[in-house]
């Protein structure tokens, strides 16, 4: 279910939802100005207004939360999601567990074989790769436009997420999207997708 | 009594104040010192346009440093200062001060005291804020007005103190800006039900200010006291033992509130002119009456929706979070249909249709729409761990809310007060030159806003890759951002060519006309 903009289900759906609020005050708010006929809505009008907007918030809340969640539980049910949060068990089942150090100003990324890179996260492409995401000074972000995914970084605390890389070779933006110091703006690394052969350097 | 007040039906008919000369007969001594509430309101409002001018000033800066991708002439020092004094300036020292200037001066008349109740604590609020300023602009903190501890600890500026003792000392004067507007409104003599709705707003969200500002004096103390380390111990820097989770929290509960602060007693600017300016009562008193006071209520515990892709906020509490937020669109969805229904159920006066308060606040309805519909989106957990948290989406939101509708409702109340304020009416075509490049130069600006927020662009940058995605949107931004100062330069002319040279103003300034005979017959029977 992907629209004209390139997104998908879920988004889609919200976003398709908000659009048609802005839409109907404006055609309302035109109306208000521009009708000749008049006339006094009743308190029917609001309450059932109301009752749309509570349903809405009802099913926007559980398509919100089932979106979030399904991502943890079964990782092939759905070949669109690129990106989840991670709850902790079948680690197994990635392709490959990485370690993100944050820092100000950029990032680490340490592989199983405890292979150190600078602003670098190097990947196969259509790996299924966990994240494990730490920083150890002040609150980070952490943005991976490409695989639809932000969290926030706080010390203290290991922030767990999966991304499943592009099918397509290339390099990748990965951005710290929390202020974080006077560093920030370039606290930049690239997700590069290699098949081996050319070294992410198509893109 | 209640005929006194604008909340009645029939003021339509009535002038409030009689137009005078006020601005021109200050002495000194009244500027600094009087408590009359209209000197107030006055010294108020002008110091606003003042804080409107620098943080535009900062605004025009480093908008022209972000048109093009790269860095032209400022580095990221002196960007985040600038960024961190615009988001400050503008919120505590323009948009707070002047919406609730603006009720200093109508609440005495809609609420028939003719006195402005506790205009000590006013006064005293206005010079703590002076001082918060200047301290602000001495300090020059560049830890952006979200202050985030501990990156807010560790920057090296050692003037930094006075970027906390400001935070603080804007708590003290939000509590007394607050216990103002409460206590006037609790002098409503009608009792509750007779209370107009400017009444109601003032009664809210003046309790929502004196609960909320707690938390902000705390953090700006915390923050003092662990930058200095005058103690052993350390409330928010993590590696001396304190909590970041504790800041966020802290600083979210006055966080979320803060935004309802301009936003409240710019609807109740709102709810007090556009009957004036129609000439009939507001489609329902009640339904503003209950959403005053849902807002009032669901403001408090919603503000960790800022933190929410973080592994502070999760499971079930986040889930209630996302549901409480969504829950709080309803009140201003209230608001919404009540102002629309008050403009349907009747024709609008070509009167109304022709002044510039109504056309500003028109639009602002506009903008409260095109801004507030995204509100129900951005509570939602899954797009705000995509596309929304601290990307430009976020400024598109809060610009739409905070100048869009907060502010251009401030501008329409202003204009409304122009004529009583200087017994001259304001230039009607500079007016509309200043009312479209607004309207236009805002929609710019923020539809590419949300365009780069879309599209990933991080908040709090100097410097950007050059993709051309990104680098459109920031030139589109730029170029509405001039579009809106240009605006502000044919405000400023209009205001003091006007005082000196506008048409002179007896008797009410905002008589009701139609100007065809078949309008004037379908016209409210007042």
């Amino acid at each position: 279910m992907e629209n004209a903009l390139g997104i998908w289900g879920p988004q889609a759906i919200m976003m398709a939802i908000t659009a048609s609020f802005t839409v109907l005050g404006m055609i309302m708010l035109l109306a208000a100005m521009l009708m000749k006929k008049r006339w006094k809505p009743s308190y029917t009008v609001e309450f059932v207004f109301i009752g749309i907007m509570l349903g809405l918030v009802w099913y926007a809340d559980d398509l919100s939360t089932n979106t979030y969640t399904a991502y943890q539980q079964d990782l092939n049910a759905e070949e669109k999601m690129v990106s989840g949060n991670y709850d902790g068990s079948g680690e197994e089942a990635f392709d490959e567990v990485v370690t993100v150090v944050a820092f100000q100003w950029g990032f680490a990324f340490i592989n199983e074989d405890e292979e150190i890179s600078r602003n670098a996260l190097i990947v196969r492409p259509g790996e299924k790769v966990l994240l494990k995401i730490v920083s150890n000074d002040v609150i980070h972000g952490f943005n991976i436009p490409v695989a639809q995914i932000t969290a926030e970084i706080d010390p203290n605390f290991k922030r767990e997420l999966w991304i499943k890389a592009p099918d397509v070779p290339g390099k990748y933006l990965i951005q710290c999207v929390n202020y974080c110091g006077i560093g920030h703006a370039q606290m930049k690394a690239w997700l590069v997708v290699t098949d081996g052969e050319n070294n992410g350097e198509s893109a | 009594m209640a005929s006194m007040t604008m909340d009645d039906p029939k003021m339509g008919e009535k002038a409030h104040w009689e137009p005078e000369d006020l601005l021109s007969g200050l002495t000194l001594k009244q500027i600094l010192f009087s408590n009359d509430y209209r000197h107030m309101a006055l010294k108020g409002i002008f110091t606003a346009f003042i804080m409107l001018a620098l943080g535009g000033m900062f605004a025009i800066i480093f908008r022209t440093e972000l048109a093009v991708p790269d860095v032209q002439f400022i580095g990221a020092r002196v960007y985040m200062t600038l960024m961190t004094l615009h988001g400050m300036v503008m919120v505590f020292g323009f948009l707070i001060p002047l919406v609730v200037s603006i009720n200093y001066y109508m609440l005495p008349k809609v609420l028939g005291n003719d006195r402005l109740l506790w205009s000590g604590a006013a006064q005293a609020s206005y010079w703590i804020l002076i001082v918060a300023a200047v301290l602000l602009m001495i300090g020059r903190p560049d830890f952006t007005w979200t202050a985030y501890a501990p990156m807010s600890l560790r920057t090296g500026n050692p003037n930094l103190w006075m970027g906390y003792v400001a935070i603080i000392l804007v708590a003290v004067s939000e509590f007394l800006a607050g216990a103002v507007l409460f206590r006037n409104a609790i002098s409503s003599k009608g009792g509750l039900k007779n209370t107009p709705l400017m009444g109601w707003a003032a009664g809210t969200i003046g309790l929502l200010f004196m609960v909320s500002v707690f938390p902000l004096g705390f953090a700006g103390y915390g923050m003092l006291s662990d930058w200095a380390q005058w103690t052993d111990i350390a409330w928010f820097d993590p590696s001396r033992g304190g909590s970041i989770e504790f800041f966020l929290y802290v600083f979210w509960t006055y966080g979320h509130p803060a935004v309802y602060l301009p936003f409240v007693p710019a609807i109740a600017i709102l709810y007090t002119i556009m009957p004036r300016f129609l000439g009939r009562p507001m489609w329902s008193y009640w339904s503003g009456v209950v959403a005053f006071t849902l807002l009032a209520i669901g403001a408090m515990p919603i503000g960790p929706h800022h933190f929410q892709p973080a592994h502070t906020i999760s499971g079930d509490y986040q889930r209630f979070v996302q549901i409480l937020t969504m829950l709080v669109f309803i009140p201003s969805v209230m608001h919404v249909f009540n102002w629309i229904s008050t403009l349907f159920m009747a024709p609008i006066p070509d009167s109304a249709r022709r002044a510039i308060p109504f056309k500003f606040m028109v639009f602002s309805i506009a903008f409260i729409v095109y801004g507030g519909a995204t509100a129900f989106l951005n509570a939602q957990i899954a797009p705000d761990s995509d596309f929304i948290h601290n990307t430009y989406w976020i400024p598109a939101h809060f610009h739409a809310m905070f100048f869009g509708f907060s502010g251009q409702m401030a501008f329409a109340g202003f204009y409304f007060l122009y004529p009583y304020i200087t017994g001259r009416m304001y230039n009607q075509r500079l007016g509309n030159w200043h009312f479209w490049l607004w309207q236009v130069g805002l929609f710019i600006k923020i539809t590419g806003m949300g365009v780069a927020g879309y599209l990933y662009f991080p908040r709090w940058v100097y410097d950007y890759l050059p993709f051309p995605g990104w680098a459109n949107a920031q030139m589109a931004i730029t170029i509405g951002g001039y579009m809106v100062a240009l605006g502000f330069l044919a405000f400023l002319a209009n205001v003091f060519w006007s005082a000196k040279y506008g048409a002179k103003v007896t008797g009410d300034p905002w008589p009701i006309s139609n100007d065809t005979p078949e309008a004037a017959a379908a016209a409210p029977a007042e």
